[in-house]
């Protein structure tokens, strides 16, 4: 009989463990949604703040529009917006159509000092920005390069190519070297097996890190501030005009940063189950 | 169809010679087995008739033209990869329709349709058409990657492996199928395999490739009753064949070999004496299948050798017995009713009518008996 009771005991246990299980997991979730998001919230609130309630923490104020009227009302924010995703989706066109065939190269053949050149490739982001900047500018200055597209999208190679170089890379890897035989035995030319049977086997890394690398380029701060002047303005730096030298309009700048992360949160959303299958299988592998 | 030559053929990876100075001729219609352990470079040779790899040195000709510097696809090959290389991304059908709709080799979808379901029938993975690759079990896989290979009519049929994920029952009968196949629509076949059966029971003619080099080409039955060295001999039959190694005395009129230090005599069949005779060592080995031992627990004359029982495996059909004389094991093949104990005493007669007699230093055949009928038959194909 004792032993019966303590049977009954231990499944009443587990049926509390149970029901306790996925509450905890849940809050513990939302503890860390709270904490991960906040920032953000804050972000949208100071958006709705007139400057005098700034600096007060509390969460009842008279929200108003003052902020949004000065931020897009007659200014040149949307030259700002429309100049970023220029810049930043060119550098990502220009980083896939030389870095897909970089990354096959580096997957699929050999040649001398292979893993010198993709480590090389890597290194590009262990520098911090600012250690290059300056010899860059006087050469752009000097090239004429200085406030263009095209030396920012190049520049921004920098940031983008290495981690698409090198997810793709791993994408390679994983394909057999058969399968590619087969293709060609099947009767197929090299572009169609390249086409047809490659591309759609890398493409979750290639969308993951296509995104990442539209990311990085658009959030990219220092080499806009530097290499960019009257003609290009990326929306980073606009939303550093809201800084005077009198006082810091911290209700615009956060108009101006909500509406500049809209493009980035919506195509994450978008791709969102490209992204985490696609970034983890490739990291493991690569 | 046609017939495939390859002359001097040479192919390294980096120091490695995969391939080393091979010649060979796989006449048309004929269906070629290539046998040998693993590494020995029989992917790679296929590879280099397919047109994935480039040999170094050496021509490959398909039909009498040189196609050295022909593109693969442009060879009209279809292979079976030993990895399936199946396109993940396609369901099953598409993967067996996608050689007929490429542009060199374009069908129409009905034909296609009858094709795939043809094929698919008779390897019995009709109910998967609409599957992935990566919900297929393995030996599905093979079968589809085999499929893949069959709908086409190409100058020649390259199958690396193609059965060796099937469990056995299927491949029985998938062997049976093929060798049905190759009659029926006369195809030059060139097939892998490391497994001795399907050599045998599929192959025209088998070449045996070890480290490389082409070993011994010729008929199943020349592989197994006359191969040209020791290696040879061990790799067709099952169980493995017992190479004794012995000494040889020549007398006047007769030659007898000594083996496992034992005292017994054993005295070569009437028509090898004179060949045994004049080898230049005394240094023989004997090849002995396990068939031709007969086996004995009580001791029934002089010549008999005295053993103990190592290991004693039913497999089926037979019984495999483990003979250890001195510190040599004997496999002997037994009926299926043999019992017997562990450690226990056992008494072996070697059958010498079949033996075959290998030089001890140079591991090449010598002789066996009744020469002259396999030479014959060796003529004869």
């Amino acid at each position: 009989m004792e032993k019966q009771g303590q049977l009954v005991d231990s499944s009443k246990n587990k049926k509390i463990f149970k029901i306790l299980e996925p509450i905890g997991r849940n809050l513990g979730l939302t503890l860390f949604a709270m904490f991960a998001l906040f920032p953000l919230v804050w972000m949208v609130v100071c958006a709705f703040k007139s400057d005098a309630q700034m600096y007060n923490t509390v969460f009842i104020f008279h929200p108003t529009l003052e902020n949004f009227r000065a931020v897009l009302v007659g200014t040149d924010y949307f030259r700002a917006f429309f100049q970023n995703l220029v810049v930043a989706g060119g550098a990502v066109i220009i980083t896939v159509i030389a870095g897909v065939p970089c990354a096959y190269a580096l997957a699929r053949y050999n040649f001398k000092k292979k893993e010198d050149v993709a480590f090389q490739i890597l290194s590009f982001k262990f520098a911090p920005e600012i250690l290059v900047i300056l010899p860059i500018f006087l050469i752009f200055q000097k090239i004429g390069l200085y406030d263009t597209y095209f030396g920012l999208i190049w520049v921004y190679q920098l940031i983008t190519m290495p981690l698409l170089i090198w997810v793709v890379r791993g994408y390679f890897e994983d394909i057999s070297i058969e399968v590619e035989q087969a293709a060609q035995l099947d009767g197929y030319t090299w572009y169609e097996v390249f086409f047809k049977t490659l591309v759609p086997l890398i493409k979750p890394g290639l969308v993951a890190s296509a995104l990442l690398a539209f990311i990085f380029a658009w959030n990219s701060f220092t080499f806009p501030l530097i290499l960019s002047g009257f003609e290009i303005q990326t929306i980073t730096i606009t939303a550093l005009r809201y800084i005077a030298s009198d006082t810091v309009h911290y209700g615009q700048v956060a108009v101006a940063s909500t509406i500049a992360v809209l493009p980035e949160v919506i195509v994450a959303l978008f791709i969102q189950k490209h992204l985490v299958r696609g970034l983890s299988f490739g990291a493991v592998k690569g | 169809m046609a017939q495939i030559e390859l002359e001097n053929i040479t192919k390294q990876f980096g120091d490695v010679k995969a391939l080393d100075n091979v010649s060979l001729t796989v006449r048309d219609n004929e269906f070629f087995v290539l046998f040998g352990p693993a590494g020995a470079g029989k992917t790679t040779l296929l590879k280099t008739i397919a047109g994935a790899e480039f040999p170094e040195k050496g021509l490959v000709k398909i039909g009498g033209n040189i196609v050295n510097h022909v593109e693969s696809k442009d060879r009209n090959v279809s292979m079976v990869f030993e990895n399936y290389a199946l396109y993940p991304n396609l369901s099953v059908y598409d993967n067996i329709a996608s050689p007929m709709r490429s542009k060199l080799y374009k069908k129409d979808e009905d034909y296609i349709k009858t094709a795939v379901d043809k094929v698919t029938k008779m390897m019995k993975i009709n109910h998967l058409l609409e599957r992935k690759p990566s919900q297929l079990s393995n030996g599905q896989r093979q079968r589809v990657a085999l499929g893949r290979c069959l709908v086409r009519t190409p100058n020649v049929f390259l199958m690396d492996e193609p059965l060796a994920h099937l469990d056995a029952k299927l491949r029985h009968f998938m062997r049976g199928e093929l060798k049905e196949m190759q009659t029926s629509i006369n195809s030059t076949t060139i097939y892998v395999t490391h497994d001795y059966m399907e050599a045998m029971s599929l192959a025209d003619r088998i070449g045996v490739l070890n480290h490389g080099e082409i070993v011994q080409t010729g008929t199943a039955q020349e592989m197994y009753y006359t191969p040209c060295n020791e290696f040879v001999a061990r790799l067709f039959g099952e169980p493995e064949i017992n190479i004794l190694e012995g000494k040889k005395y020549a007398r006047e009129d007769s030659v007898y070999v000594k083996v496992l230090d034992q005292d017994v005599l054993l005295y070569p069949s009437e028509d090898t004496i004179q060949v045994l005779k004049e080898t230049d060592t005394d240094d023989i080995h004997i090849g002995m299948r396990g068939n031709d031992i007969k086996f004995a627990f009580e001791k029934p004359g002089d010549e008999w050798l005295e053993g103990t029982i190592y290991a004693n495996e039913p497999i089926g059909n037979k019984v495999i017995m483990t003979v250890l004389i001195g510190d040599t094991k004997l496999a002997v093949t037994c009926p299926n009713d043999t019992v017997a104990e562990l450690d226990q005493k056992v008494y072996v007669k070697f059958n010498m009518m079949n033996a075959i007699y290998f030089n001890g230093e140079t591991q090449k055949f010598i002789i066996r008996n009744n020469m002259s009928r396999y030479m014959a038959e060796k003529r004869e194909g």
